[in-house]
């Protein structure tokens, strides 16, 4: 069984009279330790198709299920604890809480878990130290720049050690040379810890950080191929070839 | 989440809007502050009357009226013989009632029937004077106390009086004209009371029955002869104290009472002449909240009975309205400190709606999101209550510290000007407390149900 599965996955959004189809009949399956993107237009599904995969919204019909867990039948509590436990979020406008230090903001996903100030100071200060921004743990987010601040979200991603990690457009709002370290730093923190990233985007130079692309246009999988050329930073070696897609 | 970190982000949220916390807040503590001393002075107003009450009488007693056709109880339409007997057997039946610790009773030898004398050839008369027939043995249970002399001792009691503590000013000189043949109570100039014509205590007392058939020309009557006059010895007179009946009157022996009220019937030839019964029995009850339940058994059984109990009641009953209204008035200045809670609390899920967003999708329980919510408005009352239970304090100081009058007189409300107007008990700081949090509480429901409703989607979608 793959670590993620999707059969069958509809949704359907009313708009008065009028029924809108975001996602038609979408069947996936995602490996452990994956990077995939997923790659469409605006309006082509693709954000509710990774807002249904994290368990933020409810399929109009069909199963999600990661890790053995069909989420889309989970209750609200149930998702929450599911969320705390295997999934971390990126986000296109890092979303990190203003009146926050860098340092309480990578720390929120262990305080909702309930883990005590201390040990969720000190993994915190240990993912800092990882994206590179030790010296910047007592920052406001807008004491910071967008790179910096979009490495704090990351960081924050990653603390509570998740199974999958959903960037949305991660790198929306940075120029291109903050968009390479970040996707970079990404790719990296993914690949140390063979966690599965889903990546949203519409834009072909971040897929190509991806092992696998799949395209979405008008809520169906158009094509589903594995990237020929991977672009991997740390080798600087194209192409791992016994990488393989599920499906 | 635990219970500390839901504490300080709660905390951090009401530091962040401190101008619009702070306004909040001010409108608990008038709300807060009108409650608690609206109440206190109801608190106030219910001390005066206990205190008035307490100088009337005994709050712990029952007061059974004979059918004296003195006395003039319930309904009007009271006749006599409907009314069951003032006997030994009721007697010993109320002796039995739960609850009543002792019975006293008393017999009334009508003023009508004797004359008291004293002095040499019965120079000081007291024609109109009360006597009673009581039981000497429980004087001292009654709390009657001595002023001079001792209670009445020894195996022959029969001749004995006891002066009520203004008795002795009842007695008119017979050798003075005028103004000048009376006396009375009174502070004199120097500090000490006036003293009546004779000392009762030394004085030789006697009393005669009255012959009705032999009046004298000042509406009193002469000796019935000498089988009708008794050498009387006085064994104390009392202090002064609450209760109005005695103070004036004498007391003797319960059985020469009844000898007197039989003589008397016997030399006056009244006809129909029963044993005399009971003029009236006084019951004390051990727990002032049982004085109601035995009162009413009695009166059920048709006996007219009278309490400081029962005139508490309807007395609380009026002042109980008046605070009601105090009350409502207070109240509604902390419902619009409820509805500024409310709005308070509305306004800050707007800011915070992509906070809340954000919240969730990192896997915050919703149900901490509603206890952090809860908790805020929760916190705006608890600190509220706490500075208006300060502030009451301070209101409260500075209005018994002004005087009663100016206070007693803006409000209408009763005082006796011995109590404080206002009364703050640790009860009513607690409740104010717990109140004005229970209501940041409700007024938080409304926001922290609208705050978990917030779709993660909604809040963290691009802009």
């Amino acid at each position: 069984m793959s670590f993620i599965e999707v059969t069958g996955l509809r949704k359907i959004y009313r708009l008065g009279q009028e029924k809108v189809y975001a996602l038609k009949n979408i069947n996936l399956k995602i490996e452990r330790g994956e990077i995939c993107c997923i790659l469409g237009t605006s309006g082509s599904g693709k954000s509710t198709l990774l807002n249904m995969l994290a368990g933020l919204e409810k399929p109009t019909r069909g199963d999600i299920i990661i890790n053995g867990v069909n989420i889309a039948k989970l209750s609200e509590r149930k998702l929450a604890r599911f969320r705390q436990e295997n999934t971390g979020f990126v986000f296109q406008s890092y979303n990190l809480i203003p009146q926050l230090s860098s340092l309480e903001n990578v720390g929120m996903p262990l305080m909702f878990k309930g883990w005590s100030r201390r040990k969720r100071d000190r993994e915190a200060k240990k993912m800092l130290a990882a994206v590179g921004l030790k010296s910047r743990m007592k920052h406001r987010p807008n004491q910071m720049s967008g790179g910096q601040q979009q490495r704090v979200g990351i960081a924050r991603a990653f603390v509570a050690k998740p199974n999958v990690v959903f960037a949305d457009e991660p790198t929306g709002n940075l120029d291109t040379k903050t968009t390479a370290d970040v996707m970079e730093l990404m790719v990296k923190m993914c690949r140390e810890h063979n966690l599965t990233l889903i990546l949203v985007t519409h834009d072909l130079d971040i897929a190509k950080y991806a092992d696998r692309i799949v395209h979405l246009i008008d809520g169906d999988i158009h094509s589903d191929e594995l990237n020929k050329a991977v672009y991997d930073p740390f080798t600087e070696k194209d192409g791992d070839k016994s990488r393989q897609p599920a499906s | 989440m635990k219970l500390f970190d839901m504490i300080i982000m709660c905390l951090r949220n009401l530091w962040r809007r401190k101008g619009r916390t702070l306004l909040t807040v001010i409108g608990v503590i008038i709300g807060c502050c009108a409650i608690i001393v609206m109440i206190s002075l109801g608190q106030g107003m219910n001390a005066a009357m206990d205190n008035m009450l307490a100088s009337w009488g005994d709050l712990n007693a029952i007061t059974i009226y004979g059918n004296s056709r003195y006395i003039w109880v319930g309904d009007g339409n009271s006749n006599s013989e409907d009314k069951p007997k003032l006997d030994e057997e009721a007697l010993e039946m109320m002796k039995n009632l739960d609850h009543v610790e002792t019975v006293f009773p008393k017999i009334e030898v009508d003023s009508n029937y004797v004359t008291v004398t004293a002095g040499k050839n019965g120079r000081y008369k007291a024609n109109w004077i009360e006597i009673y027939g009581v039981d000497f043995s429980a004087l001292k249970k009654m709390g009657y106390v001595p002023e001079q002399g001792d209670y009445p001792s020894g195996d022959d009691t029969l001749h004995t009086l006891v002066f009520g503590n203004e008795a002795a000013y009842q007695f008119r000189d017979s050798k003075k004209r005028g103004q000048n043949s009376y006396t009375y109570k009174q502070m004199l100039p120097d500090g000490t009371w006036s003293e009546p014509f004779f000392d009762p205590m030394t004085e030789s007392v006697q009393i005669y029955i009255n012959n009705t058939k032999k009046p004298n020309d000042d509406g009193t009557y002469q000796s019935g002869g000498r089988a009708y006059e008794f050498k009387m010895t006085t064994a104390a007179v009392l202090e002064q104290d609450n209760d109005w009946q005695t103070v004036y009157s004498l007391m003797i022996d319960m059985d020469f009472a009844r000898e007197i009220i039989n003589s008397y019937n016997r030399l006056n030839n009244v006809k129909d002449a029963t044993e005399p019964e009971f003029s009236q029995i006084k019951l004390w009850v051990d727990d002032i909240n049982n004085v109601d339940a035995v009162e009413t058994i009695l009166s059920d059984l048709g006996y007219n009975t009278s309490s400081m109990a029962s005139q508490r009641k309807s007395m609380q009953g009026q002042l109980g309205v008046v605070q009601m209204v105090l009350g409502c008035l207070a109240a509604i200045s902390l419902l619009v400190a409820a509805i500024g809670i409310t709005n308070t609390m509305i306004m800050s899920i707007y800011e915070r709606t992509r906070e809340i967003g954000i919240m969730k999708v990192l896997g915050c329980f919703i149900s901490n999101i509603r206890v952090v919510f809860l908790m805020e408005a929760g916190m705006i009352g608890l600190l509220g209550g706490a500075i208006g239970t300060v502030i009451s304090f301070i209101i409260s100081a500075v209005m018994n510290t002004l005087g009663n009058d100016t206070f007693a007189n803006m409000f209408g409300i009763y005082t006796d000007g011995s109590s404080p107007i206002s009364i703050i008990p640790i009860w009513l700081v607690l409740l104010a407390l717990a109140f004005s949090t229970v209501i940041g509480l409700i007024s938080g429901f409304y926001p922290a149900n609208r705050a978990v409703k917030i779709s993660a989607l909604e809040a963290i979608r691009n802009e």
